[in-house]
């Protein structure tokens, strides 16, 4: 039984020395993660209202704040929730005029120096016509592929989605 | 040497290997415990000299968790690639002046939710709030709990005391 027991122990220490590596690996490298909520439908999650089936995504964290480009699909820390991670789609860089959409109290807004302006694909969106243009150090990484489900599976063109509503 | 080159560096890769997650424990420790920073610049003046600061961080406030007004953090500048320290002026839901007293213009706001305003203890010579306006509360890396000189270590007080 002591035998057991120590041996147990010391396989379990032998497994949770590899989490560090595991955390460093999904904070700065790459992540996989499930997609929640309608606000990107329907580009994700376009089976929202018909199951509790979610998207399976791949999120590339590395070098994440550098070159963003409109139309990238990005994970950021939510400005008004500091605990929570949201994903919306990059539609106006800093030095970009965009056309608001409400409850935005102005029509028109330049988006100021290091600041991104981000919207969610579908309606039931809480983005930057809520809260305003986002600093770019909040982007905590890139959507680069989708994973799950296997009909949809592939890589995120965000090229093809470059929004047309900003104006450099 | 037959314990060093038989156990220890006998095989190259498990060395590797070992090197790799005592590096990554590290990195677990500076992210999410205690880190050091150096703190350079005026605005902090009669708190933080200009040079030669070193700072431990408590990365236990990260995201602003349990700072309270008063408190001195280090946060990301929204606006750049650097990293800035401050105090807390104001927290969700607080009044702040959008101006330093005195400047003619006392006009206020109230902080949005989510986010605090932060100016630094020398007001002419600091670029805060006043100019970037309120920072998401994502954006601080922690609170600045105290001063490492050599030799000695000096606790950062939040200076601010209840009233009677």
């Amino acid at each position: 039984m002591l035998r057991f027991v120590r041996q147990f122990s010391h396989h379990l220490i032998g497994y949770a020395t590899w989490l560090p590596p595991l955390i460093w690996f999904n904070t700065y490298v790459a992540q996989v993660t499930f997609i929640s909520g309608p606000s990107m439908y329907p580009f994700l999650n376009p089976q929202y209202n018909e199951s509790l089936k979610r998207d399976l995504c791949l999120v590339y964290k590395l070098y994440a704040q550098w070159n963003l480009e409109r139309g990238m699909v990005v994970t950021f820390r939510n400005p008004v929730d500091p605990d929570k991670i949201t994903v919306k789609r990059i539609v106006g860089l800093e030095g970009d005029v965009i056309h608001t959409r409400p409850p935005y109290p102005q029509p028109t807004i330049l988006v100021p120096e290091g600041h991104i302006w981000v919207e969610g694909d579908g309606d039931k969106s809480k983005d930057s016509n809520y809260y305003g243009p986002i600093s770019h150090r909040l982007v905590t990484g890139r959507v680069t592929h989708i994973l799950s489900p296997w009909k949809r599976a592939g890589r995120v063109r965000w090229w093809e989605h470059a929004s047309s509503r900003s104006q450099p | 040497m037959s314990f060093l080159f038989g156990g220890l560096l006998g095989h190259p890769l498990r060395t590797t290997l070992a090197v790799g997650k005592f590096l990554a424990f590290t990195h677990l420790f500076l992210e999410y415990g205690y880190s050091t920073a150096p703190a350079v610049g005026p605005s902090m003046l009669p708190t933080l000299e200009i040079l030669g600061e070193w700072l431990l961080i408590s990365r236990r406030h990260r995201h602003g968790r349990n700072v309270a007004v008063g408190d001195v953090v280090a946060y990301n500048i929204p606006i750049n690639d650097s990293f800035g320290v401050k105090r807390v002026l104001g927290l969700p839901g607080d009044y702040v002046l959008l101006n330093a007293p005195g400047s003619g213009n006392d006009s206020m706001i109230q902080v949005p939710q989510g986010h605090c305003w932060i100016v630094g203890d020398n007001l002419p010579a600091s670029r805060d709030s006043r100019m970037f306006g309120p920072i998401p509360l994502a954006l601080i890396k922690g609170k600045v709990i105290g001063r490492i000189k050599p030799f000695r270590f000096e606790r950062l007080e939040n200076p601010l005391q209840t009233a009677d």
